[in-house]
């Protein structure tokens, strides 16, 4: 059962989701001003927002909204066109709303800075307000549209009834219960809030069986009614027949006159109402005797008052009107046609589910493995079918937390517009990809790293208008964000068409800053990547971010930190593309374990090429130069055992590892035997570089959920999580970016860059 | 047992508001998130109302409104259409269709309840 | 010479709304047409609209009309609750059993 603060809850997270499709129409609209859909997407918003923030009651956020909703109402309706600046108020509208969420997330009260900023904004608002402003929706009672009221006579004239009833008098049209209105319905109504002390149902209308209409309705009601509520209340019990039905309501003690005008008005039906009125007891017959008297004495004029009367606006429809609204209602339906039916659900329950699969798959790898002992080959069958279910499992549970990348990109719609106009450039942003999908988590930390690089580009890689001009480039730069699936990892690029990176300024500085020494040779790609480096980019020339003193090596960290890499590709005059490889998901990886002395370690299986063996004479051969010929080309390797610090195992365990053990052994028992002179290298590749981990044992392909490291870990160069095996033993997780780029360093060329942040 | 009730809006937070203040009046709630999700729920089942957003993606209140009045089952079954002030134009479209009980956003929870009270019998 | 007149029990069951109007209607006129003394038992009547009580006083008329007579009978409990609002046991005039709140 949810509970309100579920609810507050759903409100704050869909608040969000309605601002940011508010701010991605309000992006488009410039461009198509009279795109309906756009239109009414952002009414939509704000109108959502309001009436979810009425409903519980927050009201600084109704009123607030209340004004822009007027304003966007305006603009559906044709009275007001949109354009840039509106769209930037209503940006600001935006933000502002954001705020406030923000708020009610917290579950705090607005400060006075909160509260300025909307009265500044509900000013600026009522400027495109032609009619006079009106600063909150009326409160409750003030029903809007079918507006009720009573005029009961002012003046002073004849006696009043001693009653303390009201009387009702209800008649209704014929077609009115096929609209879904049933008078009963409203007459128990009335008895919640009061009493009906006598009714009289009147019947005569009623026709025989055979000539009814079924869904007619016929009856009309004459009833005295005990309550304190207040006028306004009892009308408001009949605001929705009003307009299919003739009420009227007299209250307590109402001149004698006025029951008067009631019994000659609805005269003609089957009850005298004169004796009716007796009959309720509203009238004693005395009064019912003096009233009727009062029709020779009063005046026409004054006897046929509007009574206790229900007035109902008549508003007559349109057609022209209805046929427009049709018009932009298609429109919408064809926009909104290919979107799928969502259900929302709570991120942390999400968490909690793949969670509860990661123990799922590692108590289903222990079962395997004791199934595999114990030699059962029932056993065996059923412990595979469990893991390859478990598999599918794991896979339809990740693909629950894969979301589409273009909501993150057309965020980025708005930084472009705002970054461009502050810098005086015209800039286009163009999107590619955006249904690529990706973990959840893996889009929640990538936006500030895209943020950089977007900006960057825009201050540094896009010349202005004039030097782009004349390169013989068009005038305006265009900014791509492009995003595609690429074995196992989503590639994201940030290209722009600017000018890309000054190879020689970029050098220059880094031999200044001590980051390369002058007589190093490095490539194109080399020189580049100097920008990632710390140190490098805190400088204001080359590659500051607008003053922000965030340098690039924070971008890579956060890349890095995701398990993924960033690369760049430039061309001096023609463009940069800055490319990053995240991996899908961050959860659970397939890994490739492998043993070094008693420990374990997992390589995440995308990053394994192949598994080789390297004889006594090879590994002679490598000695000291950490390097080793594979079908005749150089690759760098690195002895796990060295990076670990593992000390040499006694005696090797003959354990159930090595009955796993599969792959990459030949039949040379002398290996077998000797197992400690025995070594596996496992070759990994990541974005193009290879590199050779040496390892003792090769325990096959393994399932695993990664789990971070704790405080004690960090700074652990090499590893980036760890995971419990079936067996309940721990196994580290191998951050072969990290070690790729050890491996890299350890080639000689770029031995002074620091490392430090391979973790 | 309950009457039922359907509740169409495309805010979750709003069906979830009023969700809890029928079900406390001890309603059977179902809740759809368009016009097209509702109809999608109509089947096999009766509901004895249905409160429905007017503005929505998809399909909007006034289209199903049409709709339900196109099915046997749902023909004269009461909807309460939720409002805004500003939405006059809507509004007179959907007493073209037939819509009579309008219920203005922002709303409190016990406004709602008054509204259903006035259109079914308990 | 008198004949004995044919009797008849009409069962009526679920709602009596506005939804079922059409089918009761022909219910009971069917009922009607073929018997001089209808019963109709509405015990297992979950609910009753104003369609419900109108068909109720229009099968009275048409039967009346006919020379024919039409009882209802076991009035289900929301039967009598909608009766009882809009007092109309006695323009009916069949005996009703007022069942004790539980």
């Amino acid at each position: 059962m949810s509970t309100m603060d579920d609810a507050l809850n759903t409100f704050v997270a869909e608040g969000r989701e309605l601002l940011e499709q508010m701010e991605e129409s309000l992006l488009q609209i410039e461009q198509a001003p009279d795109d309906a859909g756009l239109i009414n997407a952002i009414f939509r918003a704000a109108h959502t927002i309001k009436g979810s923030a009425g409903i519980f009651g927050i009201d600084y956020v109704v009123a607030f909204t209340h004004v822009a909703e007027n304003v966007l109402d305006r603009v559906r309706a044709g009275n007001l066109t949109i354009n840039s600046d509106l769209v930037a108020l209503l940006l600001a509208v935006r933000d502002h709303l954001g705020r406030m969420l923000d708020h009610v997330a917290a579950r705090s009260e607005p400060d006075a800075e909160i509260h300025s900023v909307s009265e500044r904004l509900v000013e600026q608002l009522r400027n495109w307000l032609a009619a006079p402003p009106e600063s909150a929706p009326r409160h409750e009672g003030e029903a809007a549209g079918s507006e009720v009221e009573i005029e009961s006579r002012s003046d002073d004239y004849g006696q009043d009834a001693g009653t303390e009833l009201w009387h009702i008098s209800a008649r209704f049209n014929i077609g009115i219960l096929r609209i879904g209105l049933d008078p009963i319905a409203i007459i128990r109504y009335l008895g919640t809030f009061g009493k009906i002390e006598r009714i009289v149902t009147l019947t005569a209308s009623v026709p025989t069986l055979e000539a009814i209409d079924p869904e007619g309705c016929y009856l009309g009601f004459e009833f005295a009614y005990r309550s304190d509520a207040d006028k306004a209340t009892i009308e408001n019990a009949f605001e929705y027949v009003a307009e299919d039905a003739r009420i009227r309501i007299l209250p307590p003690h109402s001149k004698l006159s006025e029951y008067k005008s009631l019994i000659d008005e609805v005269s003609g039906d089957d009850l005298r109402l004169g004796d009716i009125l007796v009959h309720c007891g509203t009238l004693t017959q005395a009064e019912l005797e003096e009233a009727l008297v009062l029709q020779a004495t009063i005046p026409v004029e004054a006897t046929v008052p509007p009574l206790g009367e229900v007035l109902v606006q008549q508003k007559l429809v349109q057609p022209e009107v209805v046929d427009a609204a049709l018009d932009k209602q298609k429109q919408l339906r064809e926009k909104h046609s290919g979107e799928a039916a969502l259900i929302r659900v709570n991120a942390e329950k999400l968490d909690q589910h793949i969670n509860l699969i990661g123990e799922l798959i590692i108590a289903s790898a222990g079962i395997n493995l004791a199934a595999a002992r114990s030699g059962q080959p029932e056993l065996q069958e059923a412990a595979s079918l469990l893991n390859r279910l478990v598999e599918d499992i794991r896979d339809s549970a990740l693909q629950l937390r894969m979301v589409q990348i273009g909501a993150t990109f057309n965020k980025f719609q708005r930084v472009v517009r705002d970054v461009s106009k502050e810098i005086g450039k015209d800039i286009r942003l163009e999107i590619a990809g955006a249904e690529t999908e990706l973990d959840k988590t893996v889009v929640e930390r990538i936006g500030d790293p895209l943020t950089h690089l977007v900006r960057n580009s825009m201050d540094h890689g896009i010349e202005s208008a004039e030097l782009r001009r004349a390169r013989g480039k068009p005038g305006h730069g265009t900014l791509r964000l492009n995003a595609y699936h690429d074995s196992g990892s989503i590639v994201i690029e940030v290209a722009d068409d600017g000018g890309g990176l000054p190879r020689d300024k970029i050098l220059a500085k880094a031999i200044e800053r001590g980051l390369v020494k002058p007589e190093q040779v490095l490539s194109d790609s080399e020189i580049h990547a100097l920008i990632f480096e710390p140190g490098f980019s805190t400088a204001e020339q080359v590659n500051n971010l607008s003053g922000r003193g965030v340098g690039m090596d924070v971008v890579r960290r956060n890349i890095v930190a995701l398990r993924g890499s960033i690369e760049i590709d430039s061309s001096e005059g023609v463009g940069t593309t800055i490319r990053i490889r995240l991996p899908l998901t961050l959860a659970i990886i397939d890994g490739f374990l492998v043993g070094v002395g008693d420990s374990s370690f997992v390589v995440p299986l995308e990053m394994v090429v192949e598994c080789v063996e390297l004889s006594a004479a090879e590994i002679e051969a490598a000695q000291g130069r950490n390097q080793l010929d594979l079908r005749g080309e150089v690759l760098p390797f690195i002895r796990l055992r060295d990076l670990f610090e593992i000390p040499q195992a006694a005696a090797p365990e003959i354990g159930n590892a090595q009955e796993i053990l599969t792959q990459g052994v030949d039949d040379e028992l002398a290996f077998l035997l000797e197992p400690v002179r025995r070594e596996n290298v496992v070759v990994v590749d990541y974005a193009g570089r290879r590199a050779g981990l040496v390892v003792d044992m090769l325990q096959g392909e393994y399932q695993t959920v990664i789990r971070p490291l704790g405080a004690v870990f960090n700074g652990l160069q090499g590893i980036s999580g760890f995971t419990i095996l079936g067996s309940g033993q721990v196994a580290l997780i191998l951050d072969v970016p990290g070690l790729v780029r050890r491996v890299a360093a350890h080639e000689g060329l770029r031995k002074q860059l620091s490392l430090s942040e391979a973790c | 047992m309950g009457k039922s009730i359907m509740i169409v809006d495309d805010s979750a937070s709003l069906r979830q508001v009023v969700g809890i203040a029928l079900k406390g009046a001890g309603y059977d709630v179902t809740e759809a998130c368009d016009g097209k999700d509702a109809l999608g729920k109509l089947d096999g089942r009766k509901f004895h109302l249905i409160i429905s957003d007017v503005n929505m993606p998809n399909m909007d209140g006034i289209t199903l409104l049409k709709a339900l009045k196109q099915l046997a089952a749902y023909k004269f079954t009461p909807v309460i259409m939720l409002t805004t002030e500003a939405g006059e134009d809507r509004k007179r479209e959907g007493q073209a269709a037939g819509a009579r009980a309008w219920v203005v956003k922002p709303f409190q929870p016990a406004q709602m309840l008054a509204a259903v009270s006035k259109l079914i019998l308990p | 010479m008198a004949k004995k007149p044919t009797q008849r029990r009409l069962e009526l069951s679920g709602e009596m709304s506005i939804s079922t109007a059409g089918a009761i209607r022909q219910q009971l006129l069917e009922a009607l047409s073929g018997a001089e003394i209808v019963e109709v038992d509405l015990g297992r009547v979950s609910e009753c609209d104003t369609t419900g009580v109108q068909l109720m006083l229009a099968a009275k008329r048409q039967a009346a009309q006919a020379g024919k007579t039409l009882i209802f009978a076991d009035h289900s409990a929301p039967v009598v609750e909608t009766l009882d609002l809009l007092d109309l046991f006695a323009q009916l005039g069949d005996p009703v059993l007022i069942r004790s709140q539980v």
